[in-house]
C-alpha cells in the first residue's frame, strides 16, 4: 500500500496542477479535479481494505525525525474509515457541484481539492498544530466555496463564517503555544503521555477543546453555521455537514483522549445541550435547508456527547460514534443533495417529491438513519450507548439522548409528513446525475445498516427474512397492487405455517392475529386497483416487525421488532387523507413508548449488550420494579391506555380503509403481547409500596370505562371504533393484570375477539365511507336495505363485542365474571361492569344511526360496499359464529397451557360445555335458546306487521334538544346527548390538554429560543465568546 | 521581559476583540482582527523565550556543540511565521468579502446584513 | 458608551481574567525542552541548516509549511473568484486609477531591481540567516506592489503567475515526494547531500523548497494584489473565459 500521505500529496498536486489547465477548458479541470479526488479516494480505499482485514494501524513520520519531532500522521481503522467517507462525500460532492464548479472555473475546483485534502489531513495529523493549519484551510476554503451558491445573501453568510474563525483561531492557538509550553511537544501522543489536569495548564487544553468544539457549530454559538447551510449550495452544504463535521468531531475526539477523562463531562454537557437545543429550535424552522443545519448542529453534539462518555463506553466508543457519524454523513448528504432536486424552499414544497416515488424512498431512509430506527446504524448504535450508560448509572445522559432523539423525530417527521400530505404543483428536477448522487447516499445508508448489523454482534435486522420479504417489496412497486397483495397474502401466511410448529400456544394466539390474522384483512386490499405505491413496503415492514416480535428470544430482538412495527406503520397510517397531525402524535407517542422499553430493556441487563426475555425473570429485586414501570409504559403507550391514548382515534379513524382494521385488530395486539411478557417474566411488582400490577388493573379499568364513554360521544363512526379499541384494550390490559389463570384467559379471547369484531367493523364501515363519503354518522341513515352485507356484518359484530349472548363475546365476558369475582379490586370492578352497558350504547348507536331511520337524499343511488371488501367480514362472520359455538377450539388449548403456568384449573371442560365454580356455560344451548327467542319474537312481530306505520320524513323528536344547526335536527346528531349532560365531564379532554401543553411550552420555548439568532455576526461572535467564558466558569468554577 | 510580552500580547487581543465586536463597520472589524492575530503572535513569540539565550541561529558565535544550552526555542517562531502567514490570508480573504459586498449591497455596516436568521 | 459596549467590555474583561491566568502563572523554561533540545542537537546531521527556524519550518514541520503556502494558494484563487463575481450596483462608481506621481514612477524604475535581487538573496539565505522562502516571496511581491502603485494598468499576465504559481507548488510537492522516495519521509530534505554545515549550497534539499517557496508565494501575492486592484476588470475576463 502507498503512504497515505499520497492522499495529501495528490490533492495539493491536483489542486496546483489547475493552474496549468488552459483557460477555458473548464471540462478539462473538471475532469483532472475529479481525477485526483478518485486517486486519493483509491489509496484511502486501500488503506480501508487493509485496516479492515486487521493490520495493525501504521504511524506515519514525516522528515527524517520521530513523532513528536517531526509532524506525524496515524492511520488505522477510524481513520481509514473517515477518510474514505469524507472523500466518497467530496467525490459525490464535486458532481453535485458541477454546475457552480464550471461557471467559477479552476480556481473553485481548486479550492475544493485543497477542501477535500485538508479534511482527510486534519483526520490524519496527529500534531496539533497541524491540526491548527488542516482547520485554517478547510475555513478558508469553506468561505470560498460558499461563493458557489446562487443566493447572494451566501455572501454574508461567508463574512460571518470568516468574522467567527479568527475568534476559533485565536484561541486555538494561543490554547496550541500554551500546550506546548506545558508538554515540550506538539505531538498528541506525547501530549497524552503528559497530559495535564484540569488545574494550571489546563487552562491551556481547555482553550484548545473549546476552540475545536465551538468548530463543531454548538448550539447556541451558532447562528453563523447556520447561516451558511441555509444559503450556500446544497452541494456544498452536503460537504460542510458530512465532510466538515465529520472530520471536526473526530479532530476532537482525538485531542479529547489525550486530553484525560476529567474533561469529559463538560463534553458531555456541551454536547447534549447542543443536541437537545438544536432539536428544540428545529420544531419551528420552515427553511428545510436550515433544518438541515439544526439536525446536524443536534447530530454533531451527539457524538461529541457519546465522546465525552468514552470513560464508559470503552471499546464500544468507535462503534457507537462511528455508527452515529457514518449514518448521518450518509444521510445529511443525502438530504441536501435532495433538497438541490426540489424546487421550493418550505417543508412542504418537498411535495414535490411524491411524483417521483424512489426519491420518497430516499426522503424517508434519510429521516430513519439520522433518528437511528431499524436497520440503520444509528439504531445499533443507540441500543449499545443505553446498554453501557444505564450500566454505570448515566440515566440523566441516557434521558438526556432519549429525549434529544424524540425532538429530532418530532421535527424530521413533522417535515415528512407535511411532505406527504402537502399539495405540490412543483416537479422535482430529473437530472439524472443529481438522483444517482442521492441514490448513491442511499445506497450508502442501506449498507452501512447491513455493515452495523453484522458488526454489533446481536442479531442483523437486515438479515431476517421478514425484513427482507418486506424490503423486496421496494423492488416489486412497478407490479400491480392486485400481484403484490397475493403474494404479500402468501408471504404472511407461509411464514405463519413455517413458523407454526415452534409457537408455543401463547404466541399462537397472538401469531394468528398478527399473520393469517393480517392476510384476511388483506383480501379487503384487492379493492384497490392500479399500483398502489408505498404501501406495500410499510405494511409489510409491519408485519416483518410482528412477526420478528413473535419470535424475539433477547431483548435485543424484541425492541428491533418493536421499532420495525412502528415505522411501517407509520408510514402505513399516514397514507390517510388527513391523517397528517394524526401519524405525527402516533410516531411521536410510540418512539417515546419505545425508548420507555429501551431503557427498561437497558436497565434490566446492567451492562450485559443482550438479555435473553427468559432471563428477565432472574434480575435483582431492586431494579425489578423499576424495569417493570418502563417496560409497562412502553406497552401501554401501543395499547394506547387511558392517559396515553390520545394518539390512537386519530391515527386509526383518518387511516386508509383497509389500514384501520391493520392498525386496530391486529397492530394493537403487540402491545398486549408485550405485556403478556412483561407479566409472565417480571410477576408481581412493588414499588414504594404500590403493587403494580394492580396500578395496571386499575389503568385498565380506568381505560375501559372511559374509552367506552368517550365513544359514546363520537359523531363519526371510524372514530367511534377507535374509542371502543382504547375500551377493550382496557379490558385485556385488566385481564392480564389480573393475573390469574382466568383472567389471562379472558385477555386472551380478547385478543381473538377484539380483531375478528374490529377488523370487521372498520371493514363494514370503511365500506360505507367509500360509498358515502362520510364518516359522520348522522348525515347516514337508512343503508340496510341497499347495504345489507355490511349490515349483517355490523350487526354481528357489535352482538359480538357487546358481550350478549349468543355470540363469543358472551363467552368473554362469562370467564371475564368468573375472573373478577375471584379478586378484591372493588373500584375497578364496577368500572368494568359499568364499561360494558355503555359500549352497548355506542353500539347500538353505530347500527342505529347508520343502517335504521330513513335514507338520505344523496345515498340513493349507492351499492354495496366493494366484493373483496365483504369476503374478510363474510370469513369473521363465519368464524364469529363458529368460536361462539365452538370456543373449545383454541380456548381449550391456552386454558390447559395456562394451567400449566398457574397451575390451576378453574375451568372444567365437559363435552360442549364449561364450568366454574360460579357457574356453567353451554355455548351450543345457549346458541339454541337465542334462536328460539328470536325466531318467536320475529313471529310475532311478522304476524303484527300490517300495523306498522311509515314514519314520515319531518316526524321528529328533538328530544328536549333544541336543534340550530342543519345537522342538529337530525335525530341521530348528539345522540346521546342527555348521558352527555350527566356524565360529559368525562370527556373533559385532560389528556389531550396535558399533552397539548407540553408541546405548546417546547414550541414556544423554540420560538423564544431562536430569536438568539438575529442574523448580526458581530452579535454571533459575541455569543461565542459568551460560551467559551460560560463553559470556562463551569469547569473551572468550582477550583479558582 | 516575558511577563510584559505576554501581557502586550494578551492586551492586543483584548483590544482587538473589542474592537471586532463594537465596530460595526467592516473594515474597521478586520483592522481589529489584525490588532488581535498581532497579539496573538506577540504571545507566541514570547512563550518560546528563554532568558538570556540568544537567536537559534548556529554560527560561530553559537557552536553546535553548545547550541542546545544557548539559543532559545526555535519551534514558537517556526509557528508564528506560519500563523503570520494564515492571518495575512484570512485578512485578505475578509478585506475581499467586505468589497463584493460593499459592490453588491452598497453598505459596510455588519448589521444590514441580517436577512439570514432564526 | 452604549450598553452594548460596557456588555461587551465586561465580556472581554473576563476573558481577559482567563488570559491573565496564563500570564501570571506563566513560568519561562529553565533549559529547552525536548523538542527545542532535538532540534538543537540534530541541525547539522538532519537538515544541515544552521538557521533552527528555517530547518524546522522546511523539514521536521514541513507539511505546516506545505500547508501554509496552500493557504495562500487557496486565498489567492479565492480573492479572485470573489472579485470576479463582483458586479457593481448601477450608479455606483468604479474604482477610478489615479495616475502615478513622477517621483514615485522614477523610484520604482530604480527600486525594482534592488528589490528583486534582495528578495532573492533572503529566498537563498533562508536556511543560513533570517529568510527564507516566505520572507523572500513577500519581498519580491512588494516590487509588484510598487510596480502596481506606479502604473496601476500594469498587468502580468494571469497566465503567467498561475503558471509559476503552480509548477512551483508541484515542485514543492515532488520533492516532498521525493523524500518520501529517497530518503526517511515526505518532506525529508536529506535526499539531496547535505553539503558543507553553513555553506550557501547545503542543507540538501532546503534551498530548492525555498526557491520554489519563495517563487510560489511571491506569484500568490501577485496574484492577490493584482485581483485587489483589478476590482470587478476580472469579471468580464473570467466570463470571457
Amino acid at each position: 500500500m502507498v503512504s497515505a500521505l499520497w492522499i495529501l500529496a495528490l490533492g495539493l498536486g491536483g489542486a496546483f496542477g489547475l493552474g496549468l489547465v488552459p483557460r477555458g477548458r473548464g471540462d478539462l479541470a473538471f475532469a483532472l479535479m475529479l481525477g485526483a479526488l478518485g486517486a486519493m479516494l483509491l489509496v484511502a480505499l486501500g488503506w480501508l481494505a487493509v485496516m479492515a482485514g486487521g493490520a495493525a494501524p501504521v504511524l506515519i513520520t514525516t522528515a527524517a525525525a520521530p513523532a513528536p519531532f517531526a509532524i506525524s500522521l496515524h492511520i488505522g481503522l477510524p481513520e481509514a474509515v473517515l477518510v474514505t467517507t469524507v472523500l466518497i462525500a467530496g467525490a459525490l460532492g464535486a458532481l453535485a457541484l458541477r454546475g457552480a464548479l464550471l461557471r467559477l472555473g479552476r480556481g473553485a475546483m481548486a479550492v475544493l481539492l485543497v477542501l477535500m485534502m485538508a479534511l482527510s489531513g486534519l483526520i490524519l495529523t496527529r500534531d496539533i498544530f497541524n491540526l491548527f493549519v488542516f482547520f485554517e484551510l478547510i475555513s478558508i476554503a469553506t468561505a470560498g466555496l460558499v461563493l458557489l451558491s446562487p443566493d447572494p445573501r451566501a455572501l454574508a453568510a461567508g463574512f460571518k463564517y470568516l468574522v467567527i474563525g479568527q475568534i476559533v483561531s485565536i484561541l486555538l492557538l494561543i490554547g496550541i503555544v500554551f500546550t506546548y509550553h506545558a508538554n515540550g511537544a506538539l505531538g498528541l501522543d506525547h501530549i497524552a503521555a503528559t497530559a495535564p489536569g484540569v488545574a494550571g495548564a489546563g487552562l491551556a487544553m481547555f482553550l484548545l477543546l473549546i476552540a475545536l468544539v465551538v468548530e463543531l457549530k454548538p448550539f447556541p454559538a451558532n447562528g453563523w453555521a447556520l447561516d451558511i447551510y441555509e444559503s450556500a449550495h446544497p452541494g456544498f452544504s452536503a460537504l460542510f455537514s458530512a465532510g466538515s463535521g465529520t472530520a471536526a468531531v473526530f479532530a476532537l475526539a482525538k485531542v479529547a483522549a489525550v486530553a484525560g477523562p476529567a474533561w469529559a463531562p463538560l463534553l458531555t454537557g456541551l454536547g447534549l445541550l447542543s443536541f437537545l437545543g438544536a432539536g428544540l429550535l428545529a420544531l419551528r424552522q420552515t427553511n428545510d435547508r436550515r433544518l438541515l443545519g439544526y439536525s446536524s448542529v443536534g447530530q454533531l453534539g451527539l457524538v461529541l456527547a457519546v465522546i465525552g462518555q468514552g470513560d464508559v463506553l470503552g471499546e464500544a466508543t468507535a462503534f457507537i460514534a462511528g455508527g452515529i457519524l457514518l449514518a448521518h454523513a450518509a444521510a445529511k448528504a443525502g438530504l441536501f443533495w435532495l433538497s438541490a432536486l426540489v424546487p421550493g424552499r418550505g417543508l412542504g414544497d418537498w411535495a414535490a417529491l411524491r411524483r417521483r416515488p424512489i426519491l420518497v424512498l430516499a426522503f424517508a431512509s434519510f429521516i430513519a438513519m439520522l433518528i437511528g430506527l431499524p436497520p440503520f446504524p444509528g439504531f445499533y448504535a443507540k441500543w449499545e450507548l443505553a446498554q453501557a450508560l444505564v450500566a454505570h448509572g448515566r440515566m440523566p445522559v441516557l434521558g438526556s439522548v432519549l429525549f434529544g432523539s424524540l425532538l429530532e423525530a418530532a421535527f424530521l417527521f413533522r417535515w415528512f409528513g407535511r411532505a406527504m400530505k402537502a399539495e405540490s404543483a412543483e416537479v422535482p428536477s430529473a437530472n439524472p446525475i443529481d438522483t444517482a448522487i442521492v441514490l448513491a447516499a442511499l445506497a450508502a445508508g442501506w449498507g452501512l445498516g447491513a455493515l452495523w448489523g453484522a458488526l454489533s454482534g446481536l442479531s442483523n435486522v437486515l438479515t431476517t427474512i421478514p425484513v427482507l420479504f418486506a424490503l423486496a417489496f421496494v423492488a416489486l412497486e412497478p407490479l400491480p397492487a392486485r400481484i403484490k397483495n397475493v403474494i404479500a397474502i402468501l408471504g404472511l401466511v407461509g411464514w405463519f405455517v413455517l413458523r407454526l410448529p415452534d409457537y408455543d400456544p401463547l404466541r399462537l394466539i397472538f401469531a394468528i392475529v398478527m399473520l393469517p390474522g393480517g392476510a384476511v384483512i388483506l383480501l379487503a386490499s384487492f379493492t384497490e386497483g392500479g399500483r398502489r405505491l408505498g404501501f406495500y413496503p410499510p405494511a409489510m415492514l409491519m408485519y416483518a416487525g410482528m412477526a420478528l416480535l413473535l419470535d424475539a428470544v433477547t431483548t435485543f430482538q424484541f425492541f428491533a421488532a418493536w421499532e420495525l412495527l412502528t415505522l411501517g406503520s407509520y408510514f402505513l397510517i399516514l397514507r390517510g387523507q388527513r391523517s397528517e397531525p394524526h401519524a405525527q402524535s402516533y410516531i411521536l407517542f410510540s418512539l417515546g413508548g419505545a425508548f420507555a422499553l429501551l431503557a427498561g430493556f437497558a436497565l434490566a441487563g446492567q451492562g450485559a449488550l443482550d438479555l435473553r426475555l427468559d432471563a428477565l425473570s432472574d434480575i435483582p429485586v431492586t431494579i425489578a420494579p423499576w424495569v417493570f414501570v418502563l417496560l409497562a409504559l412502553g406497552f401501554m403507550t401501543k395499547t394506547a391506555a387511558m392517559g396515553l391514548h390520545i394518539w390512537l382515534p386519530g391515527a386509526h379513524a383518518e387511516a386508509e380503509t383497509d389500514v384501520s382494521p391493520m392498525v386496530s385488530g391486529v397492530l394493537l395486539k403487540a402491545g398486549l403481547y408485550g405485556i403478556v411478557i412483561l407479566l409472565s417474566e417480571l410477576g408481581r411488582q412493588r414499588l414504594m409500596g404500590v403493587d403494580l400490577v394492580n396500578m395496571l388493573a386499575w389503568i385498565g379499568a380506568l381505560s375501559a370505562f372511559i374509552g367506552a364513554v368517550l365513544a359514546v360521544f363520537q359523531e363519526d363512526a371510524k372514530r367511534l371504533l377507535a374509542y371502543s379499541s382504547i375500551s377493550q384494550m382496557g379490558y385485556a390490559l385488566f385481564g392480564l393484570a389480573l393475573f390469574s389463570h382466568l383472567g389471562w384467559l379472558l385477555a386472551l379471547m380478547f385478543v381473538i375477539n377484539h380483531y375478528l369484531y374490529k377488523s370487521m367493523l372498520f371493514l363494514a364501515v370503511g365500506g360505507v365511507y367509500r360509498r358515502t363519503h362520510t364518516k359522520l354518522m348522522y348525515q347516514m341513515g337508512g343503508l340496510i336495505t341497499l347495504m345489507p352485507f355490511s349490515f349483517f356484518s355490523v350487526l354481528i359484530g357489535i352482538v359480538a363485542m357487546s358481550g350478549v349472548p349468543p355470540l363469543s363475546g358472551f363467552g368473554g365476558r362469562w370467564i371475564f365474571y368468573n375472573a373478577i369475582l375471584g379478586t378484591d379490586l372493588r373500584l375497578p370492578l364496577v368500572m368494568i361492569f359499568l364499561a360494558g352497558p355503555v359500549g352497548f350504547l355506542y353500539l347500538f348507536r353505530l347500527i342505529h344511526t347508520i343502517f335504521l331511520g330513513q335514507l338520505k337524499d344523496p345515498h340513493r343511488q349507492i351499492k354495496e360496499a366493494p366484493f373483496w371488501m365483504l369476503v374478510p367480514q363474510m370469513i369473521y362472520v363465519a368464524l364469529l359464529i363458529g368460536f361462539a359455538v365452538l370456543p373449545g377450539m383454541i380456548l381449550r388449548r391456552v386454558d390447559t397451557y395456562l394451567g400449566t403456568v398457574f397451575g390451576d384449573h378453574p375451568l372444567i371442560w365437559t363435552g360442549r360445555a364449561v364450568s366454574s365454580e360460579f357457574g356453567h356455560w353451554n355455548p351450543v344451548g345457549i346458541m339454541l335458546v337465542i334462536i328460539g327467542i328470536f325466531v318467536s319474537v320475529g313471529a310475532i312481530l311478522l304476524a303484527k306487521v300490517h300495523g306498522a306505520q311509515k314514519v314520515k320524513q319531518f316526524n321528529i323528536v328533538f328530544s328536549a334538544e333544541r336543534p340550530y344547526r342543519p345537522e342538529t335536527t337530525h335525530f341521530a346528531w348528539n345522540f346521546f346527548a342527555p348521558y352527555r349532560r350527566a356524565v360529559g365531564f368525562l370527556e373533559a379532554p385532560v389528556a389531550t390538554r396535558f399533552w397539548g401543553g407540553i408541546g405548546d411550552a417546547l414550541t414556544a420555548g423554540a420560538e423564544l429560543t431562536r430569536r438568539l439568532y438575529t442574523g448580526n455576526g458581530q452579535l454571533y461572535a459575541t455569543q461565542v465568546v459568551l460560551f467559551v467564558l460560560v463553559a470556562w466558569a463551569i469547569i473551572f468554577g468550582g477550583q479558582s | 521581559m516575558i511577563a510584559l510580552a505576554l501581557f502586550t500580547g494578551f492586551a492586543l487581543i483584548l483590544l482587538g476583540l473589542y474592537g471586532a465586536l463594537t465596530n460595526r463597520d467592516l473594515i474597521r472589524m478586520i483592522v481589529a482582527f489584525t490588532i488581535a492575530d498581532t497579539g496573538v503572535n506577540v504571545v507566541l513569540v514570547a512563550v518560546g523565550y528563554l532568558p538570556g539565550r540568544t537567536a537559534p541561529i548556529l554560527d560561530a558565535a553559537v557552536p553546535v556543540a553548545e547550541a542546545a544550552a544557548r539559543v532559545i526555542d526555535p519551534v514558537p517562531q517556526a509557528l508564528v511565521l506560519t500563523a503570520i502567514v494564515i492571518g495575512l490570508g484570512v485578512t485578505a480573504l475578509m478585506l475581499a468579502y467586505a468589497w463584493r459586498l460593499f459592490r453588491a449591497r452598497g453598505s459596510l455596516d455588519i448589521s444590514d446584513f441580517t436577512e439570514l436568521k432564526w | 458608551m452604549s450598553t452594548r459596549h460596557i456588555l461587551i467590555a465586561g465580556l472581554l474583561g473576563l476573558l481577559g481574567l482567563a488570559f491573565w491566568h496564563l500570564a501570571a502563572d506563566y513560568l519561562p523554561d529553565a533549559a529547552l525542552n525536548p523538542t527545542a533540545a532535538y532540534y538543537a542537537a540534530h541541525a547539522a546531521d538532519q537538515t544541515g541548516a544552521p538557521n533552527l527556524v528555517t530547518g524546522i519550518i522546511i523539514t521536521w514541520r514541513g507539511l505546516d509549511t506545505l500547508g501554509e503556502v496552500t493557504v495562500l494558494f487557496l486565498t489567492s484563487a479565492i480573492v479572485a473568484l470573489v472579485l470576479a463575481q463582483s458586479k457593481a450596483p448601477a450608479g455606483a462608481a468604479g474604482p477610478g486609477f489615479l495616475p502615478a506621481g513622477e517621483l514615485l514612477a522614477t523610484g520604482t524604475r530604480m527600486l525594482l531591481p534592488l528589490i528583486a535581487l534582495f528578495g532573492a538573496y533572503v529566498i537563498a539565505n533562508g536556511h543560513l540567516s533570517p529568510g527564507g522562502g516566505f520572507q523572500g516571496g513577500a519581498v519580491l511581491a512588494s516590487g509588484v506592489l510598487l510596480a502596481l502603485l506606479a502604473q496601476p494598468r500594469m498587468r502580468i499576465g494571469h497566465a503567467l503567475l498561475a503558471r509559476v504559481e503552480s509548477v512551483s507548488g508541484l515542485g514543492y510537492i515532488l520533492v516532498g515526494l521525493a523524500g518520501l522516495a529517497f530518503a526517511s519521509g515526505f518532506l525529508d530534505t536529506a535526499f539531496l547531500p547535505l553539503g558543507r554545515f553553513g555553506a550557501l549550497l547545503s542543507a540538501g534539499a532546503i534551498p530548492l523548497i525555498s526557491v520554489l517557496i519563495g517563487l510560489k508565494v511571491g506569484a500568490e501575492f501577485a496574484t492577490i494584489l493584482q485581483s485587489l486592484e483589478e476590482g470587478e476588470d476580472a469579471a468580464q475576463e473570467e466570463d470571457a473565459a
